[in-house]
């Protein structure tokens, strides 16, 4: 009985530092940005004077349209992602042993090359006289080059290439414990291949589209770098107005912040949305 | 028959999309490397092989600055979210453990928020308190966003030990400490490991929280790549990262155990 009191507190002991610098470096900067956006701004800083401003901007719509931009953004890249990512992750699932190392090897090593470096190589590819308009129009596929650089195209292209190993990897490790002998059952038993993979397979993978969703459609909301290099610079998505009200001069602070609690509560909708969603899945027994 | 026949289709479908999601993978990575052999100002067209970049890039003070930046920041954060990530995870071994349910949403609460989000508040935070942004603070946002990485990964490492090993070692007489060292610490040592190879990655691949929480005067690679790629000098960049691709095949590839901690990460 003493034992375990003792090693409560030791154990206390080994979690508080964690404890302390999340405490101090993730949950009191979100009450700093709260406090900021009711202050008034400066050219390069913030007056400590009560302002509500910013957050009246906030919900009477100025920036209603670069929030739909991000979510629409977000849902496009997601369900693309998923729809790639399946029949990858069941390929690599169901592989041997040696080659699914292999192959889950290619799938990290992009994860290991420098991300603006490999969003910079798209721009090369995409760009008007870039690759793939030359090898387009050398195979005769098109007369004139496309303009894909600076579009909604492009930016959807390059979310999903940088997003597309975030869903491939939750959905391969639910889909290789799948027990596949249940699809053969299930085939035996006169389903077919259509049936038996919306009964069993789709069902038993939905905590790995769940968990794929998560890491692909949140992270998605914020973007600012992929629109920044490859997007139209016309149509801002929430993470560029953040950044821009945060770095350029005059700078708005208030504002970054009112715009940075705004993302907040959409990110915590869309995630108890998520959570509610999975709830209901498992009470009906599907997952 | 025709059960068969549109099995095949399935697999057919199958290996479509995953060579197309390969080619889309790899094309950006492979133009990358071949253009930086390209003669030409203008990447666009392919004017002889050349070295060229390679010999400039060993030649540029900011880029070497930027590396050695980048390797610092990546080294100290790693050493520390590893050290934290694995206390915390030891602590956190105890399911009784008043207030874990908090402490775990806490953990995961850093993972599924967007990184700007980060970004900004820490950057508010600085601000508020007065603090000069530079390498302190760049170091400190980087041990942020990986200490949940480093404790998840140790903790599903810690979740598959097998506790009689630990009570074997005691009744042998070993002392808590001894046994923690000799027989606890090297089993989960893949997934210190591991914890520590992602965290790494990370934080030298970070663009976005070093851009809000980096002074001016602290650039890491990410941050002088982008200033770079602004304007509009790209020829270095390219050999640039073939070097940090290849490093990154090269390190993969010949090395087992990092592939395998690699794949247990994820």
């Amino acid at each position: 009985m003493k034992n375990s009191v003792k090693s409560n507190k030791l154990d206390y002991l080994l979690a508080a530092p964690t404890l302390i610098w999340l405490t101090i470096f993730f949950l009191v900067p979100y009450l700093i940005v709260l406090i900021y956006g009711f202050l008034t701004p400066d050219i390069f800083d913030v007056k400590f004077e009560f302002n509500l401003d910013a957050y009246r901007q906030l919900l009477d719509g100025t920036y209603f349209r670069p929030f739909l931009l991000s979510v629409r953004l977000a849902i496009t890249t997601t369900l693309l992602c998923i729809l790639i990512a399946y029949p990858v992750a069941y390929l690599i699932a169901r592989a041997s042993d040696k080659v699914k190392n292999t192959l889950l090897i290619l799938i990290i090593i992009p994860f290991w090359t420098n991300l603006i470096i490999r969003i910079f190589s798209w721009r090369i590819f995409l760009s008007y006289n870039g690759v793939m308009n030359n090898i387009l129009m050398r195979i005769g596929l098109i007369s004139q080059p496309l303009e894909i650089m600076r579009t909604d195209l492009a930016v959807i292209m390059v979310m999903v290439y940088v997003y597309l190993p975030y869903m491939i990897l939750p959905l391969y490790s639910v889909l290789e414990k799948l027990d596949f002998t249940l699809l053969q059952a299930a085939m035996d038993l006169g389903a077919t291949e259509v049936k038996a993979f919306f009964k069993i397979t789709l069902p038993l993978s939905l905590e790995g589209i769940f968990a794929g969703v998560l890491l692909v459609f949140i992270p998605s909301l914020g973007t600012y770098l992929i629109p920044q290099l490859v997007g139209d610079q016309r149509s801002l998505y929430v993470g560029q107005v953040i950044t821009y009200k945060i770095k350029n001069i005059p700078r708005n602070w208030p504002m970054a912040s009112a715009l940075s609690f705004g993302l907040l509560v959409l990110v915590a909708f869309f995630l108890l949305l998520g959570y509610i969603l999975l709830r209901k899945s498992k009470v009906r027994g599907v997952v | 028959m025709k059960r068969f026949s549109r099995a095949k289709f399935f697999k057919g479908m199958n290996l479509t999309v995953f060579t197309f999601a390969m080619l889309f993978l790899y094309i950006p990575i492979l133009i990358l490397v071949i253009y930086s052999f390209n003669d030409a100002r203008i990447v666009t067209s392919w004017k002889g092989f050349t070295l060229k970049y390679y010999g400039q890039l060993f030649h540029n003070v900011a880029i070497r600055q930027a590396f050695l930046n980048t390797m610092l920041i990546a080294v100290l954060s790693t050493v520390i979210s590893t050290l934290l990530g694995l206390l915390t995870a030891l602590g956190l071994e105890n399911k009784k453990l008043k207030g874990r349910k908090g402490f775990m949403g806490l953990l995961y609460a850093p993972l599924v928020m967007p990184d700007i989000l980060m970004g900004v508040s820490l950057a508010l935070l600085f601000n508020f308190l007065r603090v000069n942004t530079g390498m302190w603070t760049v170091l400190i946002a980087h041990i942020t966003f990986c200490v949940s990485y480093t404790v998840i990964v140790i903790q599903s490492r810690l979740e598959g030990f097998d506790n009689s090993l630990i009570e074997a070692a005691m009744d042998l007489g070993a002392k808590p400490s001894t046994t923690f060292f000799k027989v606890k610490l090297p089993l989960i040592m893949p997934g210190v490991i591991a914890a520590a190879l992602l965290s790494f990655t990370l934080s030298i691949d970070d663009f976005i929280i070093t851009f809000f929480t980096s002074g001016r005067g602290f650039d890491t690679l990410p941050i002088y790549v982008e200033g770079t790629i602004r304007r509009g000098t790209i020829t270095t960049i390219n050999a640039l990262s073939t070097l940090v691709i290849g490093f990154t095949l090269l390190l993969v590839v010949f090395t087992k155990r990092i592939r395998k901690s690699l794949i247990s990460s994820f």
